[in-house]
């Protein structure tokens, strides 16, 4: 075999469908690090504007309001309304792709009471009231309170939950991110 | 606002279109470049202005290309605008061959579709992108639209009937221009409602093909124009306005609300003037977005309003009112080749006012809306452009 040809066969089976374990996406911006790092001791913790005291999402460099170039991470209210909520069957990462051949992976954007967007897992199974579980029968301006967890790449990702979930112990969050399997690696028993 | 007098839009060139391909982004930049002077019958040096867009480049940029491509352009532009970088590109070359700072300006607008580079892109896009939505499913931009158009779907009543009507009129329109990339099949309600979901209310038919492809134009003085006997059109009007209505907390509108009085006054035309209709398509409640903000109809009527307009290109769906809209099938049905995708709409329309268009043609088009939409950033697209081009045969 040529050099040539044992090279695209390395690439070959390097793809991330190949992978016995495929994981959420791991790159971050170093502010996005900093996130997740202010987030490991508290449910949420958002920059803020040290001179305007605006909370700022997502994660930057210098107030979105005033410009200020010194933005502190402090814990915020996880209270929100969800603006709109998604089920996703296609994805372009093979974490997803995975768990979305299992069941459709659903994702909102909530407004948090504190003024900013964000975009967050959503878990369904913690609307008790739902008829149907996807994200399609969940109605615009339910509240909801939205948390951070470490997902399978140890990064901090947001959770969106119903608002009258218990989520003040790290545990029950914790169990939360379990069953959105959000916490381990998506396996392919028979890959390399 | 000083107007576009004096100068002109020629040479309008499609390229290449394919679904995947081994070629990069300079290749089809070069070979639309190439096609562009043999229409204009005009030698590489003639070209004295270059404006660039691309997200495939790589290391490579608008000057790497004057390398590449040896020439020696004295004035240089790289528009990184997505769906608005056609437009922008327009504004900024036309205002250059008015002030002198270059005689012709070749406006290019080139991707190539290697394997998962759609990914790559997706997964590079922004810092927002890379830290707040591409870890929540990594959908790419399906996501954001899913949400944008779940929220207008709630908030205005459209169905997915409604948006079935951008969809299937485009894909006839592109069942008779021959480059369109899914041209050789027909699209039914039927077909359209039963594809397989993507994002929540988006299913196949309401998503984008990626692909590989080139689309320019020439801006030049119309004397030039006139001297080399080429075909051209006018630009009567032309806006942009990025990130506007930046408090919105979910996108419904874009920056055109702010100046499509300001076009049509400048271009002393009103909508109802207007000939054939480019929207930047990459889902069809964006197409709604801008008939809404473009003065087509009111704000939450784009649904209303596309089921009682006839949007094919020869006027022969059943409704009364015709507007001939994404006469070549847009990149719903042509497929959006990268940066190419935000010149598809110019290039298009300067073919149709100039009678290039044998195979779709809008009969008697004097005056074409072209649209831009461009760069889903996080939650929301941020750029907008418009411009309104005018026949040579006013
Ligand atoms: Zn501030």
């Amino acid at each position: 075999m040529s050099k040539r040809q044992t090279m695209r066969q390395r690439l070959k089976l390097n793809r991330p469908s190949r992978r016995r374990l495929a994981r959420p996406p791991r790159q971050r911006t170093p502010v996005g690090m900093d996130f997740t790092a202010a987030n490991l001791p508290v449910a949420l913790s958002l920059q803020h504007c040290s001179a305007c005291g605006a909370a700022q999402y997502p994660p930057r460099e210098v107030c979105g309001d005033c410009l200020c170039p010194t933005l502190v991470w402090r814990e915020a209210e996880t209270g929100g309304t969800l603006l709109a909520g998604v089920d996703l069957h296609h994805s372009l990462w093979e974490f997803f792709k995975r768990r979305i051949a299992q069941a459709p992976w659903p994702v909102a954007s909530v407004r948090l009471d504190c003024g900013v967007t964000v975009f967050a897992h959503l878990a369904l199974h913690t609307f008790s009231a739902l008829p149907a579980k996807d994200a399609a029968s969940l109605p615009a301006d339910t509240r909801v309170a939205v948390f951070s967890h470490s997902d399978a790449s140890r990064n901090a990702v947001l959770i969106a939950v119903s608002a009258d979930t218990p989520i003040a112990e790290r545990g029950q969050r914790r169990a939360i991110a379990q069953q959105l399997e959000l916490t381990s690696p998506a396996e392919k028993p028979e890959g390399i | 606002m000083k107007d576009y007098a004096g100068v002109v839009l020629a040479a309008p060139v499609s390229f290449g279109y394919a679904r995947q391909s081994p070629r990069g982004a300079n290749w089809f930049i070069g070979c639309t470049l190439a096609e562009m002077l043999r229409q204009a019958g005009l030698a590489k040096d003639d070209v004295d202005g270059l404006a660039v867009s691309s997200f495939s480049l790589g290391a490579d940029s608008a000057i790497t290309l004057t390398q590449h491509f040896q020439m020696s352009p004295r004035w240089i532009d790289q528009l990184p605008y997505g769906g608005a970088a056609g437009l922008v590109a327009l504004r900024r070359a036309a205002r250059a061959v008015q002030a002198g700072d270059a005689e012709i300006v070749a406006c290019i607008g080139g991707d190539g579709a290697a394997h998962r580079a759609f990914e790559g892109t997706a997964a590079n896009f922004s810092n927002f992108t890379i830290d707040a939505s591409f870890p929540y499913g990594a959908g790419g931009p399906n996501t954001a639209f899913a949400l944008i158009t779940r929220h207008y779907m709630e908030r205005f009543g459209a169905t997915r009937e409604d948006f079935a009507r951008v969809a299937l009129d485009q894909r006839y329109n592109a069942n008779h221009y021959p480059p369109a990339l899914l041209g050789h099949k027909t699209l039914s309600l039927e077909q359209y409602l039963g594809a397989r979901p993507i994002a929540g209310p988006l299913h196949l038919f309401d998503c984008v093909m990626p692909c590989a492809g080139g689309e320019g134009f020439l801006m030049m003085s119309e004397d030039r124009a006139r001297h080399l006997g080429l075909p051209y059109c006018h630009i009567l009007a032309a806006g942009e306005l990025h990130n506007a209505h930046r408090d919105d907390p979910v996108q419904f509108r874009g920056g055109w609300t702010e100046y499509a009085d300001a076009l049509y006054q400048a271009a002393a035309l009103g909508p109802e003037d207007i000939d054939l209709l480019q929207t930047y398509d990459d889902y069809p409640v964006i197409s709604m977005l801008q008939m809404e903000d473009l003065g087509f109809c009111a704000k939450g009527e784009g649904p209303a309003f596309v089921r009682d307009t006839d949007l094919r290109f020869d006027g022969s769906g059943q409704q009364a009112r015709k507007l001939p809209h994404n006469t070549s099938g847009g990149q719903l049905s042509v497929g959006q080749a990268g940066s190419a995708a935000g010149y598809m709409g110019i290039v298009e329309s300067i073919r149709q006012l100039t009678g290039r268009a044998p195979h779709n043609p809008v009969s008697g088009a004097r005056h074409a809306m072209v649209s831009g939409f461009g760069m889903i950033n996080y939650d929301r697209g941020l750029c907008s452009a418009a411009a309104i081009l005018g026949s040579a045969q006013q």
